[in-house]
């Protein structure tokens, strides 16, 4: 098959199982404590800044950057093992999931010096949080019909007018990192002229208006800009590259194991049941979805290695986002078909309540973060076929 | 993969390359000639220690054979004995019948063993009942088969080329008939209930890698299918709906050789290093996640293929039967989900996490 989808095997890394141990002995406590508790999709809705800070104290924000901007010069495979712990807890990362997953690693490769020592050490620190400000009201899937705009003022600023949406959390967050047009769009060449701005969200003229998603929960907002004006040192990157800048953003925004993960605690919580019950048909869906699972780890954990290899694996990061959502998804449905119980988020059987809301956030799974249509598309390119 | 590996690879290659894929009926239930031709080579006992009458090599080599093997949809018992039959004779200490000579392994779960001697060791043991299953019955002339004595399994070696075999066939047209053993000598072992579980296992990754090579021959397949047929005035590849199911079949496959060779790698590290019932967790996983992508894999396949793929002059259903066979054998894809689930609840109900990222 071709290359350009197949990686190298993960080499097992002892550090990697080493830090999982410590992470597995926190959250043991913090569970205990009563300081969180376990949900569904919690990259998404868990947002608990104290939280943040007990993980920017222990040294698992950040994890692989250089020291002296806060990081901590982790291997990928180390970091891979902190988040897949966390998410199969059902900890309440949300806070600052974006910023430690892409908005870092994006400023690390595209900003200047001083914009680095300025916010890398506080989102390692976990009191710094950022949004993703790709989508908006007429631009998804097509990312680059994008019609926010910003024009250079005659101090060299940027003046900012547009809005973007499925902002998560925006209104719990500091930064945006914004996708905007700098030039008219050129139909000859439609990813010339956009660039990405570094955007306070404290800035006068932003406005962040809520949008709640099925289960009533507040993550999503619309982030509208009037007359915004960012100072012109906060251009990310080139003027003129954001296309490029937003498409290696991606591969790491697709390629963790969040992306198979979301609903990991409906199948501890039914793992517990088929344990006490020992009902065969429910030892049986177990089985094949762990079978899933476990192959899915070993596609991300490919990709974690080709991350410490220095390698951007953008296809492979399509392929597992596709196969890994899915299998989010599909997880509620094979568990009902062999548990008797009713979704509701007012259950009193904790069962019911996380197939409620795995449930009410299942369409998210496949649509964000690119849908799979389009990581689809991804992966026929990789095939040869386009 | 080794320099010595890709050439172990290429020599299978040559040979495969001289023998078009058949379809087997009960007059030609596999390719002597083929086995022949590997045999003289050598190619019949890799990963056998030489001191045993193999041909020395890892186990790695030997996975790469069968993979070869299995994606030229060639019919001969090369993973059995390879993967299975071999290794586990070896392991015992029971003599390896000569590896040009075809020999094959089953699960005799209605097999009784008796001893027909008082040694502890390696010694002589008659069969009674009947063996169901076997893979190459009447092709094969020696059957190792896994039975069950008064004092715990037994590993048992049979001559079967005087043994009439009933004639049974799989999905692909290859041979899975029966043998009614009556007192039948053999050589054998006592095995302990651990290792009777490791043997199962290992028949399981035999087919497991054999169905990750077929999956990957079947997409390489449909894709330059794809790219070659054109309708509307476009070749099928060019078209969204077909990429997108192509796209889906790639994210199998590429699941599949992930936890395929995750597998491979443990039962290459051993009970020792990795944990003997991890071992088997692990082939579990990887045969129960084969099993489920043929599914997708083979319908998409036969869906872009169109009505060609459905004739038996079109070469798809070589590996498409195949698949459809493989994924339960060597114990159901339903019995691996459960050995599976049963391993991964082992320390308690709240132990799932830490299997699941111990196991593999």
């Amino acid at each position: 098959m071709s290359n350009s989808l197949t990686l190298a095997p993960a080499p097992r890394s002892e550090a990697a199982e080493r830090v999982r141990a410590e992470v597995r002995e926190f959250l043991a406590a913090e569970l205990a404590a009563g300081s969180f508790t376990t949900h569904v999709d919690t990259w998404l809705s868990g947002v608990d800044p104290a939280f943040s800070r007990k993980l920017g104290e222990r040294g698992w924000l950040g994890m692989t950057w250089p020291k002296k901007y806060g990081g901590h010069e982790r291997s990928a495979m180390e970091r891979y093992a902190v988040t897949e712990e966390l998410l199969a807890a059902g900890a309440p990362v949300a806070a600052h999931w974006i910023a430690d997953r892409q908005s870092g690693p994006n400023l690390l490769r595209y900003g200047t010096e001083a914009q680095r020592e300025e916010i890398l050490p506080r989102i390692a620190a976990g009191e710094c949080f950022f949004v993703i400000g790709m989508s908006e009201p007429d631009s998804g899937s097509d990312l680059a019909s994008i019609r926010t705009k910003a024009t250079r003022n005659a101090d060299g600023d940027w003046v900012v007018n547009g809005a973007k949406v499925w902002t998560s959390n925006a209104h719990a967050s500091h930064y945006a990192i914004t996708l905007v047009r700098t030039a008219p769009s050129d139909p000859a060449n439609r990813h010339a002229g956009m660039s990405q701005l570094l955007i306070d969200l404290s800035l006068p003229g932003i406005t962040v208006n809520p949008i709640r998603i099925l289960d009533g929960g507040h993550h999503f907002n619309e982030v509208v800009f009037d007359d915004v004006v960012v100072p012109g040192n906060m251009l990310l990157g080139e003027e003129g590259n954001g296309w490029h800048q937003v498409t290696a953003e991606l591969a790491f925004e697709r390629s963790g194991p969040e992306r198979f993960l979301s609903t990991y605690p409906l199948v501890a919580e039914f793992a517990r049941r088929v344990a006490d019950s020992g009902d065969p048909a429910g030892l049986a869906t177990l089985g094949r979805l762990s079978a899933r699972l476990l192959a899915l780890r070993q596609l991300s954990l490919r990709i974690a290695a080709a991350l410490d290899r220095g390698e951007l694996p953008d296809i492979p990061a399509a392929l597992v986002k596709d196969v890994g959502t899915t299998f989010e998804g599909d997880v509620i449905e094979e568990i009902r078909k062999v548990v008797d119980v009713t979704p509701s988020l007012d259950s009193p059987d904790p069962l019911g309540r996380a197939l409620a809301e795995a449930q009410l956030h299942a369409p998210g799974y496949t649509l964000r973060g690119g849908t799979n249509e389009i990581l689809k598309g991804i992966v026929a390119r990789g095939l040869g076929l386009r | 993969m080794s320099t010595d590996q890709d050439l172990v690879v290429e020599t299978v290659r040559d040979i495969l390359a001289g023998f078009e894929p058949t379809v087997l009926t009960a007059e030609k239930p596999w390719d002597a000639g083929l086995w022949a031709a590997l045999a003289g080579a050598g190619l019949t006992g890799v990963g056998l220690p030489e001191d045993d009458g193999g041909s020395g090599g890892e186990l790695a080599d030997a996975v790469a054979i069968v993979r070869t093997l299995a994606a030229g949809a060639a019919p001969v018992p090369v993973a059995e004995q390879l993967l299975v039959a071999g290794p586990a004779l070896v392991e015992a200490g029971i003599a390896l019948p000569p590896v040009e000579e075809p020999l094959t392994f089953a699960l005799g779960d209605a097999v009784v063993a008796h001893a027909s001697d008082d040694g502890d060791g390696p010694g002589r043991f008659t069969l009674t009942g009947t063996v169901t299953d076997v893979a190459w019955a009447g092709v094969a002339r020696h059957l190792a088969v896994l039975a069950t004595g008064p004092a715990g399994p037994v590993l048992a070696l049979v001559d079967v080329a005087a043994v009439p075999a009933s004639s049974a066939a799989n999905l692909a047209g290859e041979p899975r008939g029966s043998f009614v053993l009556d007192d039948s000598a053999a050589s054998g072992a006592l095995l302990t209930s651990a290792q009777a579980e490791r043997l199962r296992a290992r028949f399981a990754l035999a087919r497991a890698v054999q169905l990750a090579a077929a999956l990957e021959r079947v997409l390489a397949w449909t894709v330059q299918y794809a790219g070659e047929r054109q309708q509307f005035g476009r070749p099928l590849g060019k078209f969204q709906a077909i990429q997108m199911e192509l796209a889906q079949m790639a994210g199998e496959v590429t699941a599949v050789t992930a936890l395929t060779d995750a597998a491979v790698q443990a039962v290459e590290q051993g009970a020792v290093e990795r944990g003997a019932v991890d071992v088997v967790l692990a082939v579990a996983a990887a045969k129960v996640r084969a099993g489920a992508a043929v599914e997708v894999v083979a319908r998409l396949a036969h869906q872009v293929h169109g009505a060609i793929g459905f004739t038996q002059e079109y070469r798809l259903h070589h590996l498409t039967r195949r698949l459809w066979s493989w994924r339960d054998e060597a114990g159901s894809e339903l019995h691996w989900a459960r050995v599976l689930a049963g391993g991964l609840l082992a320390d308690g109900p709240d132990g799932l996490w830490p299997a699941l990222t111990r196991v593999v």
